[in-house]
């Protein structure tokens, strides 16, 4: 599999570092609404299909992208930088 | 039946460069440009291995890399590589080749008495073997011994592969796979059009087919024509021609993998070269233009040495001038045949017969049989052989191609080589890999090609694509190469005009792939490479096993090193058959990489051995020259003991321990993780991802934080000093450094991109040394210049910025040991100079450099965790750190860490455990509470860390024990049964020494 | 010269490798830079640090900097280029780490670097995609790899320290097949 970084350009898989489902939200911070927090930390769908996901480029720019991935072709739809996906 | 060399000719030879070589001990004599296969035919050598099961004798069947049965083992330097294509090894000087699964030797073979035990090997053998009724039984473990001796291809070798393999990336507009016709062409439009091109062939010469086709292009003859092409691609500086290179997987991303066959075929090699080069080729697009393989007709006995496939023949006779010596015949279902009679014919070979299933042959076929002598025979099919190491006759009975019924009598013709020609199966492994449903040629009776799946492109091209003939190659290989330049931008080259002469033959097939004759009692092979029949393959499908794939594991067909390149159409001509089904209905099997076999080394490639990286510390020099043994930790390389002659281990640290709680000791810190934070919100920063406050800590203090993981567990502790407002610096632990600076970098990017901090590894920036101990103030007060660092300058936790030997130190007054103690970090291009000037200063104190065994016990004396202790389950109350979280913010892992499970009694606690009986604790044993070694009852917890601890004069260890709280007091004991030990011990608190902390604070 | 000691310790023999039959393939060196420094802009400011590193650069004329990432560039030059850069400090629009120590600079110089270097990093060398006085990121196995053009035959691989010695013993290995000298 190959990821295009929006810095780096395509590099291979070996570089990056699977950082998670990037479709949870994250309560707040001061929440305590256990089941909130549970289905953030533990809930995960794994979808046949289109997948937003975190990718660190660890071995590169070491940003976080944001990735929407097919799990069952690894085709790649668009990867960005998560600080500007987010914000 | 024999083959020979004919005086002249030979496209590929040179004649001038005779080489010597043995074969199973006997020295043979080739040319430069002989494959093995090629000089021992040449030398009159036919028997060239023992089948997979059966141990029937075989020789070579193909030409290429289709061949099934000519596999032999490669001896260099003792070293032997198995399984090698006989067809692709190029001789060289002393090359060492040996014959395989044959014992005592090739000629009286004991295990062919396997082919006596008739049906003991039939379809699902192993399966019905392990699963059935003997399973475990003595008989099979007695019989087993045999069986595994007895299956099998060549035997890997003891010693370890002495070769250098390497790994090279490359990057292209186009990878052309096959530099045949349609290749060479798709290469030379794509170069031309400007276009960065990657040209590989398997083959040790580019060209394929056109280096033994027997035309003329352009009035040349077609194999010097491509020669010259070849010569003016190879000077073009865009386009790269990877010889001896083997395309074997086909990746996501547009990731080729390729093998290149460096030095496989040279005598010597040259001072680093590798054997054999793994290639990782990100193409943009591919042209898959690897050919076809002609394929046999299955008939009975048909595994004879001397049965061929007749464009094998061909090659043979056109690129090394080996020719058979006596008369040849031909079987067909196509025209090949008529073509490959004709060649040979011309050169001086007697073809004695065609024997071909269709009845109705057209008249250019007839044309060239009657040019080539041969005898036509329509309508007619082989249904037996007669010889058994060497062909001497076939026998011929009419055949009616609608039905598949064999009828009348049988004629016998005599024969000493047999070409068959199946038709043509396109090379779709790589297309397969990467697309998918292979598309079905009912005209070709072949599988073309599929569509790419999403994310891949390749097209292909020529005979792999079911092009026919030359013409159709080239303009093949050139309008996909042109269409490829426009799609990338580029105005395609226009192609170099050719005028082609050559006959060419028809190569669509009457839908004839066996001859199934129930009078024979010969076994008709399908796969000659895992010695499957047509009858095992009918036998799974009465089984239950009629699926393609599933009849593929079950009889082994198509599973062998070849990939069933000859055996995947006829098998499923069976197995439709069997079903009374179409063979698109019937499926073809999934092609998966490698698409031949790849040498495990190459893969690997740079990949082994002392070429694993390791760090080292700006000192690690002067440990290995103080006798330090060094140990890995992660990848860093850190002094476990610096051991004197004659000492222990345990001598050693316990002695390095005693220094430092007695006098001073200096360790090696450097590795520690080191986080440079900064930012106008680091401060706040802090206080989201640690427990305790952050905020708050003064300028030039440091203070120990412990973080936890989002779902309350703990994640790492460590210090983290203030040196400016808006400027920190955390540490680690060694081990953690990389994944906390992860979950920090996920933090910013993730969840706060709103807080403008940067965070930045400077691990290596500094060189770190402790200096614990009483008379650790002595020793800094003695060389460290430009600041005080006395109890009011440096109190516990502060930081002060000096100089040591000329060199700028930060110095923290933290303690891991548990006694007077101070971190100096420098440059770590300093690190040695300062670590020199820091010893020279503890002289007096005789100042004792220590290693990680001491530094273990010192922090196991205190009740200090790493990582044994924060493993992932602990919570900051199991490892009474619970008051280190405030309560005044919500932080990384707050909301999860009071879940009740993480709250209960009867949790895991780290818990003090020294021994009783003077006996030494293992790590890893289990306290449990019964004093039979036999009978421990329950574990209520297990030993994380153990060592001797000189300040109590004992052996002590840390442990999680269930309660540990409540247990404190209590005598239990260390269970380890693996070491046959059962210490009684009794559980403490894990502050085992100076609890008040006394000896920090002077 | 610098008072910095070298990672490489005795790892760096100056003499000829490898396969000598032809012309040299490459020449392997450690480069000592006065100061090797990171400096990262805060979301938005990377223009205004990109303007005042090139002025810099243009004052300074022995120094370079190349971005490692989208925010951040790695700088190396004399000490006169750290001290103008600090002159400008702008702590609520960048950060400035010093690296002059945590970085090793290995250089790889002839006409096989590329086919070299290629051998341990998958990215593409070809001038095209990586021309003269630009910069990567990547990383070979656990060693990342922050690596500078500054002509079409010259790299400055800037490594981990740490790593420097293990990454020389690789490269060495891969330029044996083409012939290296150690200077």
């Amino acid at each position: 599999m190959r990821i295009t970084c929006p810095h780096c350009g395509p590099r291979d898989l070996i570089e990056f570092t699977y950082q998670g489902d990037a479709s949870r939200v994250r309560p707040d911070p001061a929440s305590e609404d256990q089941e909130a927090w549970n289905k953030y930390v533990y809930d995960r769908a794994n979808p046949r299909g289109w997948h937003r996901e975190f990718w660190q480029h660890h071995g590169g720019c070491r940003a976080h992208l944001l990735v929407e991935r097919d799990t069952e072709t690894h085709e790649i739809r668009s990867a960005k930088f998560a600080r500007e996906a987010r914000s | 039946m024999t083959f020979h060399r004919l005086p002249t000719g030979g496209t590929l030879i040179d004649r001038s460069r005779a080489l010597s070589f043995t074969f199973d001990g006997k020295r043979f004599s080739g040319f430069a440009g002989d494959t093995l296969a090629s000089a021992l035919l040449a030398n009159g050598v036919m028997l060239f291995g023992r089948s997979f099961k059966y141990h029937r004798p075989r020789g070579t069947f193909a030409a290429g890399s289709e061949e099934p049965n000519a596999l032999v083992t490669l001896v260099r330097n003792g070293f032997r590589e198995p399984n090698l294509k006989a067809t692709l090894v190029e001789i060289f000087d002393g090359l060492e080749a040996e014959s395989q699964n044959r014992f005592p030797s090739l000629n009286y073979d004991l295990g062919a008495v396997n082919r006596l035990a008739g049906r003991l090997f039939s379809s699902g053998f192993y399966y019905k073997t392990f699963m059935g009724p003997f399973r475990n039984t003595k008989i099979w473990m007695f019989c087993e011994r045999f069986i595994r001796k007895a299956a099998g291809l060549g035997k890997a070798g003891l010693i370890p592969d002495p070769d250098r393999y390497e790994r090279m990336n490359a990057f292209c507009d186009v990878l052309v796979v096959g530099a045949g016709a349609a290749g060479l062409k798709a290469a030379q439009t794509a170069a031309k059009s400007g276009l960065d091109v990657i040209l590989a062939d398997e083959n040790p010469h580019a060209g394929g087919a056109l280096n033994y086709a027997s035309g003329e292009i352009n009035g040349q003859a077609i194999w010097a024509f491509t020669a010259s092409v070849i010569e003016q691609l190879g000077a073009l500086p865009n386009l790269r021609i990877l010889t001896r290179t083997h395309v074997w997987g086909f990746y996501d991303g547009n990731t080729l993998a390729a093998v290149e066959r460096v030095a496989d075929h040279k005598a010597e090699r040259s001072p680093g070269e590798p054997r054999q080069r793994h290639w990782v080729i990100r193409a943009k697009h591919a042209i898959l233009a690897a050919g076809a393989s002609e394929r046999p007709i299955v008939f009975p006995g048909n595994d004879v040495p001397g049965v061929m496939l007749s464009d094998a023949l061909v090659e043979y006779a056109q690129k090394f001038a080996v020719v058979p010596k006596g008369p040849v015949a031909l079987f067909a279902n196509n025209d090949t045949a008529f073509a490959a009679a004709l060649d040979l014919s011309r050169l001086g070979v007697t073809v004695s017969a065609i024997v071909d299933v269709r009845r109705d042959i057209s008249d250019f076929a007839k044309f060239l049989a009657g040019r080539s002598g041969a005898e036509l025979i329509a309508g007619q099919a082989i249904v037996g052989t007669e010889g058994g190491k060497a062909l001497k006759s076939i026998s011929v009975r009419p055949f009616d191609a609608a039905s598949g019924e064999v009828s009348g009598t049988a004629r016998i013709i005599a024969c000493e080589t047999l070409g068959v020609s199946g038709g043509w199966s396109p090379a779709i492994q790589l297309a397969s890999q990467a697309g998918g449903r292979p598309k079905w040629d009912a005209r070709l009776q072949a599988f073309l090609p599929p569509e790419p799946m999403p994310g891949f492109s390749f097209h292909a091209a020529g005979a792999a694509n079911g092009a026919g003939d030359l013409t159709q190659a080239f303009s093949e290989g050139h309008s996909v190469a042109a269409f490829i330049a426009k799609g990338l931008g580029k105005k395609a080259a226009k192609p170099s005009p050719v005028k082609i002469d050559l006959d060419s033959a028809d190569i669509a097939p009457a839908p004839v792939l066996e001859i199934a004759s129930s009078d024979s009692k010969q076994k008709a092979f399908v796969d000659l490479q895992a010695d499957v029949t047509a009858d095992d393959l009918r036998q799974a499908a009465q089984e239950g096993f009629a699926a393609s794939e599933h009849a593929k594991r079950y009889t082994t067909w198509g599973m062998a090193t070849d990939q069933g390149r000859t055996s995947n159409l006829p098998g499923l001509a069976v197995l439709a058959k069997a079903q009374g089904i179409s063979i698109p209905e019937a499926g073809l099997t999934k092609f998966r990489p490698p698409a031949s076999g790849v040498a495990i080394g190459a893969i690997a490639a740079e990949r082994f051995g002392d070429l694993r990286p390791y760090r080292l510390t700006p000192m690690h020099d002067w440990h290995l020259k103080n006798g330090a043994t060094m140990y890995a930790a992660g990848l860093w390389e850190r002094p476990m003991i610096y051991g004197k002659p004659g000492e222990t281990v345990e001598q050693a640290y316990v002695r390095e321990a005693k220094a430092v709680r007695e006098s001073v000791g200096i360790a090696d810190v450097s590795t520690l993780g080191k986080i440079d934070i900064q930012g106008p919100d680091a401060a706040e920063f802090l206080d989201r991802v640690y427990t305790n406050m952050f905020s708050n800590v003064p300028v030039n203090k440091a203070r120990y934080g412990l973080m936890l993981r989002e779902d309350g567990f703990v994640m790492d502790d460590g210090t983290t000093w203030r040196l400016g407002e808006t400027k920190f610096l955390m540490t680690t632990t060694t081990a953690n450094a990389g994944k906390v600076m992860q979950h920090l970098e996920y933090f910013l990017d993730c969840l706060w991109p709103e807080l403008r901090v940067h965070v930045t590894s400077v691990t290596d920036q500094g060189a770190g040394a402790a200096v614990s101990g009483p008379n650790a103030r002595k020793v800094l007060e003695a060389c460290v210049t430009g600041t005080d660092v006395d109890a009011v300058t440096l109190p516990f936790m502060g930081i002060a910025r000096g100089s040591v030997a000329g060199h700028p130190v930060l110095i923290c007054r933290l303690s891991f040991s548990g006694e007077l103690a101070y971190e100096v970090y420098s440059g770590a291009g300093h690190g040695q100079k300062v670590w020199n000037e820091l010893l020279e200063a503890g002289q007096p104190y005789e100042i004792a450099p220590y290693g990680l065994e001491a530094l273990g016990t010192l922090r196991i004396e205190k009740g200090h965790v790493t990582g044994a202790e924060i493993d992932g389950r602990t919570t900051a109350q199991d490892l009474h750190l619970g008051w280190m979280i405030s309560k005044k913010k919500p932080f990384m892992g707050s909301a999860m860490m009071g879940r009740e499970g993480l709250m209960k009694e009867g949790r895991l606690t780290l818990t003090g455990v020294q021994s009783l009986s003077g006996e030494a604790i293992s790590g890893g044993s289990h306290i449990v509470l019964s004093s039979d070694p036999k009978a421990p009852g329950a574990s209520l917890g297990h030993v994380t860390a153990a060592c001797y601890s000189p300040a109590l004069g004992r052996h002590i260890a840390l442990a999680l024990v269930a309660d540990g709280n409540v247990m404190i007091g209590r005598r239990a004991f260390a269970a380890d049964p693996l070491r046959g030990r059962h210490v009684p011990v009794e559980l403490v608190s894990h502050h085992m020494f100076d609890p008040e902390g006394r000896r920090m604070y002077v | 010269m610098s008072d910095r000691a070298t990672p490489l310790g005795d790892a760096l023999v100056p003499g000829l490798y490898g396969n000598l039959a032809a012309a040299l393939g490459v020449t392997l060196s450690e480069t000592f830079f006065d100061c090797v420094s990171e400096l990262t802009a805060f979301d938005g400011q990377e223009p205004a640090l990109a303007a005042t590193l090139a002025k810099a650069h243009g004052k300074v004329k022995a120094s370079f900097s190349f971005q490692v990432a989208k925010s951040r560039w790695l700088a190396a030059g004399p000490n006169e280029f750290r001290d103008l850069i600090l002159r400008q400090a702008a702590p609520d629009k960048w950060s400035h780490i010093d690296l002059t120590h945590g970085r090793a600079a290995l250089r790889v110089s002839g006409p096989k670097a590329e086919w070299v270097l290629s051998k341990l990093f998958a990215v593409d060398f070809r001038e095209a995609a990586f021309p003269a006085r630009s910069g990567v990121a990547t990383m070979h196995h656990d060693i990342l790899a922050q690596i500078h053009r500054s002509d079409a035959q010259s790299f400055d691989i800037f490594v981990y320290r740490s790593f420097a010695r293990a990454f020389w013993d690789t490269l060495c290995r891969a330029a044996e097949e083409v012939g290296y000298e150690a200077a």
